[in-house]
């Protein structure tokens, strides 16, 4: 299965990046619909991103030159552990986040300095179990948004190995979240009372998740080490949530293209 | 190049807007902190402070003043202080919970007769079997099915209805003995009151709080009875609930449903209520509080936080027999 499109892609003259990486950090989690304390604690993330040019169209069809146009995609689930102040109580949470983005890339100095900007669809989700809490144990972030995504990448080469530093920004600009009526409870919740699905942007929900990344190519293998943060942050009347975490990423990269020895 | 600019600037208002302020309650051991936040919270949450005609206020000021003269250290003062204060609101859904005590309140069931003796249960209990948290057998010669449901935290599931109605499928009658159960998961009331009906109905309603006025709740929202829940299990013959003081809560709630199924009748003393579906919420100290939020009411919009009056009130008082369970067996009998 790995190699047919790593075939496919080199007739193609396509260059694919496939990133699998697993990622460690701290949290902060302040959900007033549990608790009105924060929490703090521990994240442990997998996660698989990829990155592909797309093609020029002709008349005669792709002729797999590489346009200013590329997608993105990734796919994330975390679990995280947090405990109040008093380590009283804690949280348990799983996070899943998917999206998909496509942007255009400007390129400088033999296209070792690239910056692109694009468009993003983001869906998150994440739902947390508060452990001593006895009738209401379970809350839930739901959003999906439009996102603005930007970044800037820069390729420089040592010895036998070569860099590609990159940083990627990406904030939500409009979408849909959902939160719970004042003091519902999960029971409501469940019986389908609705609650407020509502129109989401910077006004009500802000969104803001960026990484630094360091991708190294060796001889036989490209790995990446980076950092990642989140926040989330939105609310109404008496609710709030924020959602807020810092990790460090390891990952191991595919890169798939037609040059032999080509650096990245 | 000047559209690149501006893309960039944009993106940068945008990250700058995204700063809202952070309302969370800071970590504290002081007491006057924590019954100062106890207050609130109870004030702008629980639900019931003006249907109990309760002096919040008044209340306010006699315990921050009790707190003011408390030893920050002293943990244990500062937790009798706040249960001290939870007592006024006479809820049995209201308790404190901290790592070396839990706090309750006994005033809701203190002046009312036990109706329920273990030990004259057995005499009618007898070899039994377990299906879920049912516990059942036969009585009365075989001819009456008797259930005893002693909480609503353990699990009913349609396989365990199924084969309890199979059991009892030469029986006249069922009872079903909810008596000191003080409730649980309200979804198995609803799994076991939904095979003595016939069809999807309206059997309550709840609202919850929708704002920190101690008046402010959404509009009635109707609990509704699904059949789907037991698919085709039923029960259509008579059947008889028993209940005394402590049927509580989710067990209430069962009671209150049962009135309207067409072949019911409700035998014993009034129930425990615990109308208020409670909610937990912490003080700054760590504490978790829990309280009534969301109010339930019976078809008829009744609130049943008071319990629910019994159509058959019977008091035990024989030593050798169980007056409330014969109370059942004879109406059965006379059906």
């Amino acid at each position: 299965m790995m190699l047919f499109p790593v075939l496919l892609m080199a007739q193609e003259n396509v260059e694919h990046d496939n990133i699998l990486k697993i990622k460690v950090g701290t949290g902060y989690q302040l959900d007033t619909y549990l608790s009105p304390l924060g929490y703090t604690g521990m994240v442990y993330g997998l996660g698989n991103e990829w990155w592909q040019p797309f093609r020029k169209d002709t008349k005669l069809g792709k002729t797999g030159k590489l346009d200013h146009w590329a997608h993105v995609g990734r796919v994330d689930i975390a679990l995280s552990n947090y405990y109040s102040k008093a380590r009283t109580n804690k949280y348990m949470g799983v996070q899943l986040a998917a999206g998909w983005g496509a942007f255009y890339e400007w390129r400088w100095i033999d296209e070792r300095l690239k910056v692109f900007v694009g468009p993003y669809l983001d869906a998150d989700f994440m739902v947390r179990e508060q452990a001593n809490n006895v009738n209401k144990i379970v809350s839930l972030d739901v959003a999906i948004d439009v996102m603005a995504m930007g970044g800037i990448s820069w390729s420089f080469y040592g010895k036998k190995t070569s860099y590609r530093l990159g940083y990627m920004l990406r904030t939500n600009l409009i979408g849909f979240d959902y939160l719970p009526e004042y003091w519902e409870s999960y029971y409501e919740i469940t019986q389908g009372v609705p609650g407020q699905p509502r129109c989401s942007g910077h006004w009500n929900h802000n969104t803001l998740k960026h990484q630094l990344a360091l991708d190294m190519q060796f001889p036989h293998s490209t790995w990446r080490i980076g950092a990642e943060h989140e926040l989330i942050n939105y609310g109404t009347d008496n609710l709030h949530f924020v959602r807020h975490q810092f990790g460090i990423v390891v990952g191991c990269l595919w890169k798939y293209k037609i040059r032999a020895n080509a650096r990245l | 190049m000047k559209s690149r600019y501006t893309i960039i600037w944009l993106l940068i208002a945008i990250l700058l807007s995204a700063c809202h302020a952070k309302e969370e309650m800071t970590y504290s051991a002081d007491p006057v902190d924590n019954i100062e936040a106890l207050w609130q919270i109870i004030d702008t949450k629980y639900c019931y402070i003006d249907t109990k005609g309760i002096d919040w206020q008044a209340i306010h000021e006699e315990y921050i003043a009790k707190a003011a003269a408390l030893n920050i250290n002293d943990k244990m003062a500062l937790f009798d202080l706040c249960a001290s204060m939870l007592d006024s609101l006479r809820d049995g859904h209201v308790n404190l919970y901290s790592d070396f005590d839990r706090s309750y309140n006994t005033a809701w069931y203190d002046s009312y007769p036990a109706n329920y003796n273990a030990e004259l249960q057995k005499l009618y209990l007898k070899d039994y079997r377990i299906a879920g948290g049912l516990y059942y057998c036969t009585i009365d010669d075989g001819k009456i099915g008797y259930v005893y449901y002693p909480s609503f935290s353990n699990s009913v599931g349609v396989s365990n209805l199924y084969w309890i109605f199979t059991t009892f499928k030469d029986c006249k009658g069922l009872i079903i003995d909810v008596r000191n159960n003080g409730g649980g998961d309200i979804t198995n009331a609803y799994k076991l009151a939904a095979p003595f009906f016939t069809e999807n109905q309206t059997i309550g309603f709840w609202q919850h709080k929708t704002g920190t006025g101690h008046n402010d709740f959404s509009a009635l929202e109707p609990m509704t009875l699904d059949q789907s829940l037991v698919e085709q299990c039923k029960w259509l013959r008579p059947v008889v609930v028993l209940c005394n003081r402590h049927t509580y809560s989710a067990a209430n709630l069962f009671v209150s449903m049962m009135r309207y199924a067409e072949h019911s009748t409700i035998v014993g003393g009034i129930s425990g209520g615990g109308g208020g579906m409670p909610m937990s919420y912490e003080l700054p100290i760590g504490w978790m509080v829990r309280f009534s939020s969301v109010r339930m009411y019976d078809r008829d919009k009744k609130d049943i936080e008071p319990g629910i009056a019994p159509d058959i009130t019977v008091t035990m008082t024989s030593t050798d027999k169980d007056d409330i369970i014969e109370k059942a067996i004879q109406w059965i009998n006379k059906q």
